[in-house]
């Protein structure tokens, strides 16, 4: 038997970024720890060490500076879908925190580990935050850098060793928000499909800009932008959606689960997508 | 390194591996069988215990994330030997059931009476979600939350 991980318990972010580089690539973060805590029952290993994020202040914090959200990675999902609450250009985001998992594990779970476990395909605030146009921000002993959310998903896998998220940036907009998922029972597990839509309306009240994503459906969550051109122009009609969600579906490649065939996340699409439109009424 | 937390109001001391599940230290090493694994990836609720006030699932927090916190378990919420009243509740509603998803329930909807005093009974179901009952016995136990709260 191999011997017990160790682990550091950082109180700052440079003492944080400093253990992951030393640590190598022996070394993980640990924030909520509730995807981590689960790698026995998945049969894979612990890491030799990890770096405890949990008194980084940092890391917790929420602010709102010249129009643009920044939301720490250590804020758990009960934390955000408190503070935003209320604001309809960001309800996609407070439904995916608020409703995700359970109780629980929105206490503990938080906006980097979502968006860092690179296994995990059902994360909720992935399409939600793809949805709002949402960028990251990645810290090393070298400093900075903020790149666009799809960008981060296509490389996190390959993230160096001591590279941290450390913050989502969220633009403030005037538009409106859904965020409609399909859990096999009504709450408390996973979504088989997930649809995050953000609109913005022109005077006339047709969709001017629409951004869509799809997540839970493939392995990586993305923006489905055939459909978000197909529904500018158009009034926000659920049928109408529906019908051009259902022409467009056959571009998703569905990932088979113990939960639900691919064939048939793929096929929920169009209703989740007539939910999410008539939520914005 | 030891961990030192405070435990139903009584400083502890554990000599836990930091990744050892919260639920573990608890059971085997403090002897407090209320809490029970039961899923062990916090989908059932039977391992909740309060950190800090909050109801966590202990099977999926590491030991070293509770170093200086203070857990009440299921054996910590009657105070001076009193039920507290959510358990008189309980009682009164026969709700007690087997006692294996049954701590977990008391644990969560204390907490949550306390933040919510006039629930719905459709808040009382929601706050429930992560705690599952596989006797599917959760009538009495919602009515007995309503009653606590008089609604």
């Amino acid at each position: 038997m191999t011997a017990s991980p160790s682990f550091y318990a950082a109180s700052s972010l440079s003492a944080a970024l400093d253990a992951l580089a030393e640590r190598g690539p022996q070394g993980a973060p640990l924030a909520g720890g509730t995807w981590i805590m689960r790698a026995p029952i998945r049969h894979e290993p612990l890491k030799p060490a990890y770096v405890g994020l949990d008194g980084v202040p940092e890391l917790g914090r929420i602010e709102e500076t010249d129009g643009i959200l920044s939301i720490g990675a250590g804020v758990t999902h009960a934390r955000l879908a408190e503070a935003v609450a209320g604001r309809p250009e960001l309800r996609v985001l407070a439904e995916a925190a608020g409703r995700s998992a359970n109780p629980a594990i929105r206490r503990a779970a938080t906006v980097g580990g979502n968006l860092c476990t690179t296994d995990f395909a059902a994360a909720d605030l992935v399409p939600a935050l793809l949805c709002l146009d949402a960028e990251v921000e990645i810290a090393s002993r070298g400093g900075t850098e903020r790149l666009p959310l799809a960008a981060f998903l296509s490389l996190r896998h390959s993230l160096e060793p001591g590279r941290l998220l450390t913050r989502v940036f969220v633009p403030r907009s005037g538009a409106v928000s859904a965020h409609a998922r399909l859990p096999l029972r009504k709450a408390g597990d996973y979504p088989t499909a997930i649809v995050s839509l953000s609109v913005t309306r022109d005077t006339a009240g047709r969709i001017a800009q629409a951004r869509v994503a799809v997540g839970s459906v493939e392995t990586v969550a993305r923006r489905w932008t055939r459909l978000e051109a197909a529904l500018v122009g158009t009034p926000l009609c659920g049928e109408q959606a529906h019908r051009a969600a259902t022409e467009l579906a056959d571009e998703f490649a569905g990932r088979d689960g113990v939960e639900a065939p691919g064939w048939y996340r793929v096929s929920v699409l169009p209703v989740l997508v007539r939910r999410a439109v008539i939520a914005l009424h | 390194m030891p961990i030192e937390m405070t435990v139903n109001g009584e400083a502890r001391r554990s000599a836990a591996d930091p990744m050892t599940p919260l639920i573990d230290v608890l059971r085997d090493e403090f002897h407090l069988t209320g809490a029970k694994p039961v899923c062990r990836e916090g989908f059932c609720g039977a391992c909740t215990v309060l950190v800090d006030g909050e109801p966590l699932v202990a099977c999926l927090t590491p030991a070293a994330l509770v170093e200086g916190r203070e857990i009440r378990t299921v054996e910590g919420l009657s105070a001076g030997g009193r039920l507290n009243p959510l358990q008189t509740r309980l009682v009164e509603h026969d709700a007690v059931q087997c006692g294996m998803c049954f701590p977990g329930m008391v644990v969560t909807l204390t907490h949550f009476l306390a933040q919510t005093p006039r629930p719905s009974r459709d808040q009382v179901r929601a706050a429930l979600t992560g705690n599952a009952c596989r006797c599917t016995g959760y009538e009495r136990i919602v009515a007995a939350a309503l009653d606590v709260a008089g609604v």
